[in-house]
């Protein structure tokens, strides 16, 4: 082959900015849209990814990934692999089809917005990559998902989850929507490539890949191990955009960044830390869903930002200590709320699975163990009616996630605070300090109302779970329930029982 | 409240196709309903306050824009394109180009045109990169304000296409400059499309296209109306006048484009058929920003004609011509189906 190598050329591909004439750049580039804020609008002549990639480049290689990954999903649909994975493990595929799928199709949102009003050609060129990238997530998801209906109707979630009103997709259209649809290209640039995916989709796709492969699910590792392999693409128009902010608005970039970590830190939490730490079978698990923070995104985050000269978030702390509590109470909150999940949560709080706990999270058996002590006595007398949802919990006005985090008090005990605000006459409440502080500076955009806030205002009728439950999509063949009662709880089985609850009253 | 009871029931697709007797195929299961901004009984376009900046623009220019129609998710792509079968089609393709490339590279046939064909390519070719791009942006915004999975998704691989059509014209800019280096390929192209007057109607037309934000208005400037016209003189008489002149090689690139051009017709006809068999009242702002953006495209094609070397009024009726008769079909298959 003769061909002109690609660095011959391409700079032409790049170079297709010219100075608008007909109609005003305002116009064309609207700062809603563009976002470019303080930067001088010359200042994005500048913008470069440092991996450059051909159009032809990517079809040739992406068709290669494409004929593998299919290749090995059509010689395993042969197996009967799927009927021995573990029921836990399949709650976990569940969850993320249903998590994921559409939150892929988000992205492709993300990108073609930034194909549209990107500040530079080579930027809205890469996102043209960057929205095909997403286009196979989705479809791979989606398909993979698929797959299952026909076995277990819970797969069905993998498209429906969203388009329902359940409180899990209520609470994760509210971020993605925040920081992939509507946001600015440049924040949008900061918090999707930059915090979200060369951070936190490593947590979903490592790691769960990890315990894919562990649980013997190769179709699964196969499947989100290929769709990992195109981020790096795409991802560094995070990077990219970061080196032209920092120089003309760091603070700017510091608090778009910070925001974007924590609206990522609480969602993964709720989806990924109960995967880790109680659905995947302990013999499997690679480490904890703490361990894995700590390497892949505690470490990688602050060496990211502290590169361009960025500190850490002012929620740190907050962050750090959450590390140890917030997926532990949203896995009992769900566990709790299981007719409200589309996947079946086991509670994971054996004998030998409390000692894994206990080993990895030094306060756990402090924090959570007399709860669940409570849980398991009332199973094993007969009264599991009482460990079931009589009514909704707090949900908090930024996460829309339940209000659950218990913070230390100087005497050592472990209390949910209530962390609240009161702006134009209501009194709104969080889970967090982060939650709050981004809702009070955000408070114009993201002021909307919670699944409780709606159930209070008679949008959810009858007002009762049958009510709630049918205002989720929920049907009687998904909703979720512990797949194994006996698993968890046969370890305590002739104990003296503590807090027996009667249902319908209190103890 | 009681345990759940189960009563499994078996599904063979996703419930959202609903109680189907035919399954559905790959394409479908993979594009149906995925993007949840158009979800059904949603209250607002995006989980935030429903007067956030972009609720209201999506309120605006989506949900109001005078193209409605009940059942977007109706909508197919005839070529039932997924991402598999892109990446499978256009790797093909590419294939084919990249063979092309290299043979004529290899002939020296860029050194073997004649001065005129130099010329031709440097005023007509070389300079549509912007164009080109300029289009590449409308079709992603499309894409972004979709009503439909279907359609974004479509708009997507239209996206990726035009990229793809920046990326050979670059390749063959460099190639060009390569042998011809003092013609001003290469340099001069931003200069042409910025002051050239054959160039200003064109660019006119697709800056008001950049800020034609309305969901439909957009598609029918650039699907319906600017992309159908000015590829027939950028790709179909481009190619013919090339190879009347001894330049087989850019003839048969212009062919490979033309296959990209023509499935974007193929879905944008389709799309345009399902407004108005859905909805006939669509019919009177298709026909509104036919006419308004028709007048453009015809403006930018008659200044360009010069470029061509074929006399003004042949180059204008052609592409009107082919224009007309893509939009006769729509609207006939609408008529016949209502």
């Amino acid at each position: 082959m003769t061909l002109l190598k690609r660095e011959e050329w391409q700079d032409f591909v790049r170079d297709v900015d010219w100075t608008l004439s007909y109609v005003d750049e305002e116009a064309a580039f609207p700062e809603w849209f563009s976002g470019t804020g303080k930067v001088p609008r010359e200042a994005w002549l500048k913008w470069e990814e440092d991996y450059k990639v051909s159009y032809q480049e990517y079809v040739y290689t992406q068709r290669e990934k494409e004929t593998s990954t299919y290749a090995v999903k059509a010689a395993l649909s042969r197996s009967t692999t799927f009927d021995h994975l573990d029921e836990g493990w399949k709650s976990s595929t569940k969850m993320h089809f249903g998590g994921v799928a559409q939150v892929e199709y988000t992205a492709v949102l993300a990108e073609l917005k930034m194909a549209r009003f990107g500040l530079n050609g080579a930027w809205r060129n890469m996102a043209t990559f960057g929205q095909l990238d997403e286009l196979r997530h989705n479809a791979l998801t989606t398909y993979f998902g698929h797959e299952f209906v026909v076995k277990d109707p819970q797969y069905d979630w993998t498209q429906k989850a969203y388009t329902t009103n359940d409180w899990v997709p209520i609470s994760l259209r509210t971020l993605f929507d925040g920081i992939m649809t509507t946001s600015n290209v440049v924040d949008c640039a900061l918090q999707v490539p930059l915090a979200f995916e060369t951070g936190f989709t490593n947590l979903q796709f490592v790691a769960l890949s990890a315990d894919a492969l562990e649980s013997g699910d190769i179709n699964f590792a196969n499947m989100i191990s290929s769709i990992q392999t195109d981020e790096a693409r795409h991802s560094q128009q995070g990077v990219a955009t970061l080196e032209i902010l920092v120089e003309h608005d760091p603070v700017r970039a510091q608090w778009v960044i910070d925001k974007g970590f924590w609206g990522s830190a609480r969602a993964f939490a709720a989806l990924t830390g109960p995967s880790m730490d109680y659905y995947t079978p302990v013999e499997h698990r690679k480490q904890s869903y703490r361990e894995f923070m700590e390497e892949w995104i505690v470490d990688q985050f602050v060496r990211t930002i502290e590169d361009y000269g960025l500190k850490k978030p002012w929620f740190w702390d907050e962050f750090m200590r959450g590390l140890d509590t917030w997926h532990h109470s949203l896995h009992m909150g769900m566990w709790w709320w299981r007719p409200t999940l589309w996947w079946k949560p086991k509670a994971g709080v054996s004998k030998d699975e409390r000692d894994w706990l206990r080993e990895k999270y030094p306060n756990w058996e402090t924090v959570y163990g007399d709860k669940w002590d409570v849980i398991i006595d009332n199973i094993n007398n007969n009264n599991v009616e009482a460990t079931l949802p009589e009514t909704l919990p707090y949900l908090c006005s930024t996460c829309h996630l339940p209000c659950c985090n218990p913070t230390q008090s100087r005497d050592g005990s472990w209390r949910i605070r209530n962390k609240s605000l009161s702006y134009s006459g209501r009194t709104y409440h969080f889970c967090s300090n982060g939650c709050r502080q981004i809702w009070w500076k955000d408070r114009d955009n993201v002021n909307h109302q919670t699944l409780v806030d709606r159930f209070l205002a008679g949008a959810i009728q009858p007002m009762t779970v049958e009510g709630i439950l049918g205002y989720m999509g929920m049907t009687p063949e998904v909703m979720g329930d512990d797949p194994d009662y006996t698993a968890w709880t046969k370890d305590y089985v002739g104990r003296e029982a503590t807090g027996l609850v009667q249902v319908g009253g209190a103890s | 409240m009681s345990a759940p009871a189960r009563k499994p029931r078996k599904l063979r697709t996703f419930s959202a196709f609903g109680d189907v007797r035919k399954m559905p195929s790959e394409y479908e299961i993979v594009t149906h309903a995925q993007n949840w901004n158009t979800r059904a009984g949603r209250l607002s376009a995006f989980e935030q306050n429903p007067s956030s900046p972009m609720n209201l623009w999506f309120l605006t220019y989506r949900e109001h824009s005078p193209l409605q129609v009940d059942d977007w998710d109706g909508f197919r792509d005839p070529d039932q394109i997924s991402y598999r079968s892109y990446v499978h089609l256009q790797a093909d393709e590419q294939t084919k180009l990249d063979g092309m490339l290299d043979s004529y590279g290899e002939a020296g046939a860029a050194d073997a045109l004649t001065p005129e064909q130099v010329t031709r390519l440097g005023a007509l070719f070389t300079p549509s990169r912007y164009l080109v791009h300029g289009m590449q942006l409308v079709e992603a915004y499309i894409g972004y304000m979709g009503p439909s999975s279907y359609i974004t998704s479509a708009a997507g691989y239209a996206n990726a296409d035009f990229l793809r059509r920046v990326t050979m014209t670059a390749y063959r800019t460099r190639e060009l400059q390569l042998a011809h280096p003092d013609s001003g390929i290469g340099t001069q192209e931003r200069g042409l499309w910025e002051q050239h007057p054959a160039w200003q109607p064109a660019r006119e037309a697709i800056e008001r296209a950049l800020v034609a934000y309305d969901f439909g208005e957009a598609f029918t400037a650039l699907n319906l109306v600017l992309g159908p016209t000015l590829d027939d003189l950028l790709i179909r008489q481009l190619g013919e006048a090339s190879k009347a002149n001894g330049d087989e090689l850019t003839w048969l690139l212009c062919d490979v484009l033309a296959e990209d051009s023509n499935r974007r017709n193929r879905w944008s006809g389709a799309l345009a058929t399902h407004c108005l068999t859905s909805r006939p009242e669509n019919e009177a702002p298709l026909r509104k920003w036919i006419d308004r953006w028709s007048a453009r495209a015809d403006a930018a094609v008659e200044a360009l004609a010069p470029l061509l070397g074929a006399p003004t009024a042949d180059v204008v009726a052609g592409a009107q011509a082919a224009r007309e008769k893509f939009h006769a079909g729509l609207f006939q298959t609408a008529a016949e189906a209502v």
